[in-house]
């Protein structure tokens, strides 16, 4: 019975997907001429308004026309973060977003959230942080997607990662191509201090909001060039030692970790970078002979306080001082000069990345950085390219201290 | 303004006072040459378009009166019946013309679309009478919404406006 209810969805989805012309090319040559524009806009009114019979909608004449102002009656074409390439004939008008740092930067582009349909589970948790995404539907999960639930949302437009996950997501674009031809399925990350940028002024390109791609780039590199500059030239063997705690007790980040990466952007060397493992246990006597400078421990989905959830404080001094209170610890430098830090996932991990690495390099050379104000960065960044009604003064917590 | 009475200039007062509200930040208005043309006299009508750079504007027009004409480029225009549809590409102003009959009066009702802001709605309707003289005959199409809206403050306008003109008369 399932499978007949998603047979019959794959049917009923073909053609709202079907978007591999512009609307009114009626020549097929791939441009939409002034001439076939202003044919299809009459056709359109006479259809709509004076009892004419045509093809085209309103969703069609206005993806026309968006085509025509701001794409010179040309399709774009977009190369992704796995490299695909791929044409649009139309705007996005139906997104699914599996990606909550995509869905992120989106927003953070301007992007109609009315024109998201669908979005993955963890966005759909985070009431706080999207608001408007509470009442949209809930396709799951990469590792665990609802193919039913995407396709009866009828997208045009879905976004993966690209280079994380690989083989969930191949997955998941395969079946909506099947599924549904001429489908977009768009693949970025949003969450690399390496491509970040890049793919910013690509999903702007995407969206059409390229001013705003430009100025939210710029804003984004001001930031992680500053702490690139302010790092530069220091010698390995004398950049802060810092160990790195995730989530779980005496689990550190190896080279391979996307939280080593920032680590190492914000001047910080981290003792346990070598290794297979992204995620290795230490030995807790290791930590002790390594001596950290500074010691940084990750609070968010594995050890669920603070962030955008709740403001609360206590909670993680509480994590701080589990921390300084494990044995022998008294004698780490970190511990001995108050440098013993607790960030929230939410800031260093997704497309806030810069926000939490920001933190990361004024705890490791508070001189060097003695102009660099995070907090002011992660406010303008929540009111201004965010749009939400967010302050950090009282709400949420993301440090401590 | 030299010379009216003050009855018609209460007349004047209240049509400024209603008519704005109902055709406030509309993106398309229309204006008429005469709303009282004699029989077979051309009327011109133009939209004033703000705001829209791509869209459509559809026209109906009342029962009698025909299409005569526009200034805007034939491959932007369709006709059908007692409608005229327009392609709106950047345009300000669109003008066409129309022909009265021989008798009769109505409203030219409009609808407008702006495609790239993703809005419609409506052009307050504009009252036309051969000679003056009201006729039981129909628009042409379906009251728009807009129209409904506006009726009640136009039958206030009115009625005031006749009241006022009416115990001006008897002085």
């Amino acid at each position: 019975m399932k499978r007949l209810l998603l047979v019959l969805l794959l049917l009923l989805a073909v053609p709202a997907s079907a978007a591999d012309r512009i609307p009114g090319d009626t020549d097929g040559d791939g441009v939409l001429a002034s001439g076939e524009y202003a044919s299809a806009v009459l056709a359109y009114l006479d259809t709509a308004y004076m009892g004419g019979a045509g093809d085209l909608d309103r969703d069609d004449i206005r993806d026309a026309a968006w085509v025509y102002a701001r794409w010179d009656g040309k399709p774009r074409e977009v190369v992704d973060s796995s490299g695909q390439t791929v044409t649009l004939y139309r705007p996005l008008r139906r997104v699914v977003t599996f990606s909550g740092e995509s869905l992120e930067t989106l927003r953070s582009l301007g992007f109609d959230m009315d024109r998201v349909v669908a979005v993955d589970k963890y966005s759909h948790e985070k009431s706080t942080f999207f608001p408007e995404c509470q009442n949209k539907a809930n396709v799951g999960s990469i590792w665990s997607p609802d193919m039913e639930k995407v396709i009866s949302v009828q997208p045009d437009t879905v976004f993966l990662y690209a280079t994380i996950s690989t083989a969930a997501c191949d997955d998941i674009q395969q079946r909506l191509e099947a599924s549904s031809p001429g489908i977009r399925v768009l693949r970025f990350d949003c969450f690399k201090p390496a491509t970040y940028a890049d793919e910013i002024r690509t999903i702007a390109s995407i969206v059409d909001e390229t001013e705003r791609g430009e100025e939210f780039a710029s804003y984004y590199e001001s930031t992680m060039d500053q702490i690139r500059d302010g790092t530069a030239g220091i010698p390995d063997d004398e950049k802060t030692r810092v160990y790195f705690e995730y989530w779980f007790d005496y689990t550190t980040v190896a080279a391979s970790a996307g939280y080593n990466e920032k680590t190492e952007l914000a001047g910080g060397k981290n003792p346990f970078a070598v290794g297979t493992a992204e995620y290795p246990v230490v030995d807790p006597e290791a930590i002790l002979v390594a001596d950290p400078e500074v010691v940084v421990k990750l609070a968010g989905q594995g050890l669920a306080v603070g962030g955008y959830a709740g403001h609360d404080p206590e909670a993680l001094d509480a994590i701080r001082s589990a921390l300084v209170e494990r044995p022998g610890w008294s004698k780490i430098s970190a511990v001995k000069d108050d440098r013993v830090h607790v960030i929230h996932s939410d800031i260093l991990g997704g497309a806030q990345h810069f926000i939490g690495t920001a933190y990361l390099a004024k705890w490791f050379y508070p001189d060097r950085f003695a102009d660099l104000d995070p907090h002011a960065v992660h406010q303008r960044y929540l009111t201004g390219f965010q749009g939400i009604d967010f302050d950090l003064a009282s709400e949420g917590t993301f440090v401590y201290p | 303004m030299i010379g009216l009475p003050a009855n018609r200039l209460c007349c004047l007062l209240l049509l400024f006072l209603f008519v704005p509200a109902v055709v406030c930040g509309a993106p398309v208005t229309r204006t008429l040459s005469t709303a009282e043309p004699g029989a077979g006299e051309v009327v011109t009508v133009s939209l004033s378009i703000d705001g829209i750079d791509l869209g459509g504007v559809v026209e109906t027009l009342p029962a009698g009166y025909a299409f005569a004409g526009t200034d805007h480029p034939d491959d932007r225009v369709v006709v059908r019946g007692q409608k005229i549809g327009f392609a709106v590409m950047n345009e300000t102003r669109i003008t066409y013309s129309v022909t009265a009959p021989a008798s009769g009066s109505g409203d030219i009702t409009g609808t407008w679309e702006d495609f790239l802001g993703e809005s419609e709605g409506e052009v307050a309707a504009s009252h036309v009478a051969v000679d003056g003289i009201e006729t039981a005959a129909e628009s042409g199409g379906e009251k728009p919404a807009a129209q409904e809206a506006a009726s009640p403050f136009a039958v206030l306008a009115t009625v005031a406006a006749l009241l006022i003109a009416g115990r001006g008369g008897r002085r």
